[in-house]
């Protein structure tokens, strides 16, 4: 991995990729990695040489101030761009993203804040948004959508306020909607979800109840990546913090490997204090 | 097959609160949103109050005469049937500003190919027709392709289709006399219905069927009410919003040809305000100007009500470009009442 003279680019415990196959010293198995990413629009390169990865029942936290790289690494993943260079792996096989359905089609779902619904439609035809199901001549079959999507909302969620499928998303509030969201996603079967900044617009309460939702569906074995600002919501929830600066990778880090300070620190910074830096600032080794 | 989740105790979300009822009929609650019950119950009130009004003094207001109800009749749909295309267009989240001169285009051609051609008058319908459609999916290519907003797109191509217009045929009336066959599915009447009105009762029904039924209209309102959230769900919102701008075009084209048998000739003088009265009746209708929103009921009875206003004010003998100054004042109306929202909202 390139890094900038300077920086130090941290690969701590499981958070390398090195040498390490999949399911390797009985870790969960690999089910998304990305391999040396890079991604230039036009002269400006925003993606060098990125390598990361995702465990089957991960909740990671893909971290960094904005610019970072995180929006570009996300695209990646959803198929939205292409990489110039390197490549995606998808439980251990590559695979090349050529859109969003190609990512969906792995079972890849990209959950983007406040972008995820239609606030104009009903939670019901938003749960089908594109997967209608339908009958004869493509109509629609409104009665089965309508059923499932109640059995979705009873067996998934049980959110404040939702008293039926037929209700507007734009009446929904923010964690309502990222509910439903990822609701839907579950549904359909979707093993990688990818939630960009999920909890920006909740309270503290609705934020709770997501992180709940999410270890929830952890259990499961459904995998989690949150792109976030929030160090502090991100520490809480994820199991492992991938921290980009610049476009690069700088830290790739187990829970109980690294502390919320550190994770500020890599974020504001670019790179984590060496060890000298930190003895002179009288701040103890993580 | 898809999967579901065993219910955690409390709800995962953990709020306390369990699903609600679940017994309501299908789509009720939606109906109820979709802003059609608030136009049909306004619309009842004023027909009742017209009807009263005219029964009182029948000599001066005669809104229930007969001659009145068979004019209306004939000229409800010639806007309507515009208006379900615009509307349609306008729930994708685009605008189309040529469908006067699209109807005017269109229909000239189809009479003049008939008048100097002789051939078989369905087939120059289907061309008339196909014209229409034509013209609205390249509004739809110009403003996808080209990422253009489509009432600049519409604007432009408004302007081409009514010059297209002049130089195809020149300044004067094509005369258009159709066989008795033609005339009788376009402009007989069945009982005491008039034949577009029955056109137009046939497309409001096809219209709600592929909105509220057909997965292409729940495609359509997932392209005008959120497009990313669209893409992002795999909807393909580029073939939604064209196949909207085609029909937009080829129900304009449709309206163009009845009142070209209606009339009898097709003067190359562009209506120009059908384009604003067709929004207009869709908004009156319920549908939002920002997408997304709207339905045919409410369509349907904002073009009745539109005509109902040009009607009530004929009979009170007001001059015509009352209707015109109503129609723009309603547009701008509804655009300041949809910020108003927006902010309470926000």
């Amino acid at each position: 991995m390139d890094q900038a003279a300077g920086d130090i680019v941290l690969n701590v415990g499981s958070g390398s990729t090195d040498g390490m196959a999949p399911g390797e010293q009985g870790l969960p198995p690999m089910l998304l990695e990305l391999d040396r990413v890079t991604k230039r629009y036009g002269n400006m390169e925003v993606l060098k040489d990125v390598s990361l990865h995702v465990r089957k029942g991960d909740i990671v936290g893909l971290l960094g101030d904005n610019g970072a790289g995180k929006s570009t690494t996300v695209n990646v993943i959803s198929g939205v761009v292409q990489p110039d260079e390197g490549e995606l792996r998808w439980m251990g096989q590559v695979k090349q993203l050529t859109d969003r359905r190609a990512s969906a089609e792995l079972g890849i779902e990209t959950i983007f804040q406040n972008s995820a619904l239609v606030d104009s439609m009903t939670i019901a035809r938003n749960i089908f948004m594109g997967r209608e199901m339908v009958g004869p001549m493509g109509f629609m079959r409104q009665r089965e959508m309508r059923e499932i999507a109640s059995e979705v909302l009873k067996t998934i969620v049980a959110i404040e306020g939702i008293d039926s499928p037929d209700k507007l998303v734009g009446q929904l509030s923010g964690g309502q909607k990222q509910a439903v969201a990822i609701a839907r996603a579950v549904h359909f079967n979707r093993t990688l979800l990818v939630l960009d900044e999920p909890t920006s617009a909740l309270a503290v309460r609705a934020t709770e109840a997501l992180f709940d939702y999410l270890r929830h569906l952890r259990e499961r074995g459904i995998t989690s990546i949150l792109v976030t600002h929030n160090l502090f919501d991100a520490y809480r929830i994820c199991d492992r913090f991938v921290a980009m600066a610049h476009g690069q990778v700088v830290l790739q880090a187990k829970k109980g490997e690294v502390t919320v300070d550190d994770l500020v620190e890599v974020v504001s910074r670019g790179r984590l204090s060496s060890k000298e830096e930190r003895e002179a600032a009288g701040v103890p080794a993580s | 097959m898809a999967q579901t989740l065993a219910p955690a105790p409390g709800g995962p979300l953990g709020f306390g609160a369990r699903m609600g009822s679940m017994r309501r009929s299908p789509g009720f609650q939606y109906r109820l949103q979709q802003s059609a019950v608030d136009i049909l119950a306004i619309f009842l009130i004023l027909q009742v109050a017209s009807i009263i009004f005219s029964l009182a003094d029948p000599g001066t207001f005669a809104f229930t005469s007969t001659a009145n109800l068979l004019v209306a009749f004939q000229t409800i749909p010639l806007l309507g049937v515009v208006a379900v295309g615009v509307g349609i267009l306008m729930i994708a989240g685009e605008f189309d500003l040529s469908v006067g001169a699209n109807y005017l285009f269109s229909s000239l051609m189809m009479a003049q190919i008939y008048q100097d051609y002789h051939i078989d008058i369905w087939l120059c319908a289907v061309i008339g027709l196909a014209i229409g459609t034509g013209i609205g999916f390249l509004n739809g290519l110009i403003t996808l392709r080209l990422h253009i907003p489509s009432f600049i797109t519409t604007l432009g191509t408004m302007g081409i289709w009514e010059a297209a217009a002049l130089f195809f045929h020149g300044a004067s009336s094509q005369v258009f006399t159709p066989p008795n066959s033609f005339m009788v599915l376009t402009n007989g009447s069945f009982g005491w219905m008039a034949g577009e009105m029955v056109w137009f009762v046939g497309i409001c029904i096809a219209a709600w069927a592929l909105l509220q039924r057909h997965a292409l209209g729940n495609h359509i309102f997932a392209a005008g009410g959120g497009p990313q959230a669209a893409i992002s769900s795999g909807v393909d919102v580029f073939r939604a919003k064209m196949i909207a701008f085609s029909l937009a075009g080829g129900l304009a084209a449709l309206a163009g040809i009845l009142a070209a048998a209606n009339v009898g000739d097709v003067s190359p003088e562009v209506n120009s305000t059908i384009p604003l009265e067709a929004i207009a009746a869709c908004v009156i209708g319920g549908a939002a100007l920002t997408g997304g929103r709207g339905t045919v009921l409410g369509i349907f009875l904002g073009a009745i009500l539109l005509y109902w206003i040009q009607d009530v004010l004929l009979l009170l003998s007001a001059p015509g470009f009352y209707l015109t100054a109503f129609v723009g004042a309603l547009v701008i109306a509804a655009a300041v009442m949809y910020q108003y929202l927006q902010a309470r909202r926000t």
